[in-house]
């Protein structure tokens, strides 16, 4: 779901207020996405290392063309749209990762060994899947799957239709199914 | 998170959420006043407003290489065109003009005439009939070809 009513409002006014020349206003909007921000960077196989650089540029970026910011998306998930724009830019430079390190909330060493390799190996194809989805098809799923946006915002944050999100979701399950059986 | 919904299937809901376990432990690291501060200072350093030269905007671009796309696809069909017409009109006649009767020398002399006929005046001679021309005659007319 995106942000509720009264924080969009709030991002409204500290996007006017930056706009009007107050630069604490833009520290205020970075400090209160940045983790959302890097999440998503993160879970699209950013590595960690560049992880911060990576989240700043696509603040840089917003910041520099956010008198364009429309308000038709909420500003988190404009920033997201900005955010997947940057990945797609750094993937040229850099390489996935070759080593999977598992969270400690997925390396529970109470359970079946052979349980967590098979959670291992399914995050390390869905990685991989993920990584070799179609753009738009990679930007649908994860901010729908991953950032639980409705197709109505995720539509209005790529400039596509809401069919056109729809039917990039459902190829894009349809295609990590097959890469994760 | 949201909760994954009816559309996606357990299994991908479940990596997904494995997935995003892992990328909110990596976004931890990255600190925000940190972030802030770099990105307000790299706004002082390098300006606050994306510059806009005219050309660079998207709109600009793409007519210029719609401009570029017409202009080079006008000259590719011209050059494929002026270079067919040239090769048919060079082809090395290696027949003996003497070894075909008037019938098939009309037709190899209509069937080059198709090729190149606005370039060409009628072949006639002065009965209009082929059997009229010397064998010179007609080498002529199928070397001027």
């Amino acid at each position: 779901m995106g942000l509720p009513a009264l924080a969009a409002e709030a991002d409204g006014e500290l996007i006017a207020r930056y706009l009007a020349g107050d630069e604490q206003a833009a520290g205020e909007l970075v400090r209160r996405h940045t983790a959302a921000l890097a999440r998503y960077m993160a879970a699209q196989g950013a590595p960690a290392e560049e992880l911060e650089d990576l989240t700043q540029e696509a603040f840089f970026k917003a910041f520099r063309a956010l008198a364009s910011f429309r308000g038709g998306a909420s500003f988190r998930t404009w920033l997201l749209a900005i955010g997947g724009n940057v990945l797609r830019d750094g993937r040229r430079k850099w390489r996935r990762r070759q080593v999977v390190e598992l969270s400690p909330e997925i390396r529970d060493p109470s359970g079946d060994p052979a349980e967590h390799a098979d959670a291992g190996w399914t995050l390390e194809r869905l990685e991989e899947g993920i990584g070799k989805l179609a753009r738009l098809q990679r930007e649908v799923f994860m901010l729908r799957a991953q950032q639980g946006l409705e197709y109505s915002e995720i539509s209005t944050a790529l400039g596509i239709s809401e069919g056109a999100a729809r039917v990039h979701y459902h190829h894009a399950v349809k295609r990590l199914m097959a890469w994760i059986q | 998170m949201d909760p994954m919904n009816a559309e996606t299937p357990d299994k991908l809901s479940a990596a997904v959420r494995a997935l995003d376990a892992r990328a909110a432990a990596l976004s931890a690291q990255v600190s925000p006043d940190r972030v802030a501060s770099r990105v307000l200072e790299r706004l002082k350093r390098e300006g606050a407003v994306e510059p806009r030269i005219w050309w660079m905007r998207p709109a600009a671009l793409r007519a210029a290489a719609a401009v570029v796309l017409l202009v080079g696809a006008g000259w590719t069909v011209s050059a494929i065109r002026q270079h067919s017409v040239q090769t048919a009109a060079r082809l090395p006649v290696s027949v003996r003009v003497d070894s075909l009767n008037a019938q098939q020398l009309e037709a190899v002399l209509q069937a080059a005439g198709e090729v190149r006929a606005a370039n060409f005046a009628p072949v006639t001679s002065s009965n209009g009939s082929l059997d009229s021309l010397s064998e010179q005659q007609l080498q002529q007319v199928l070397a001027s070809l």
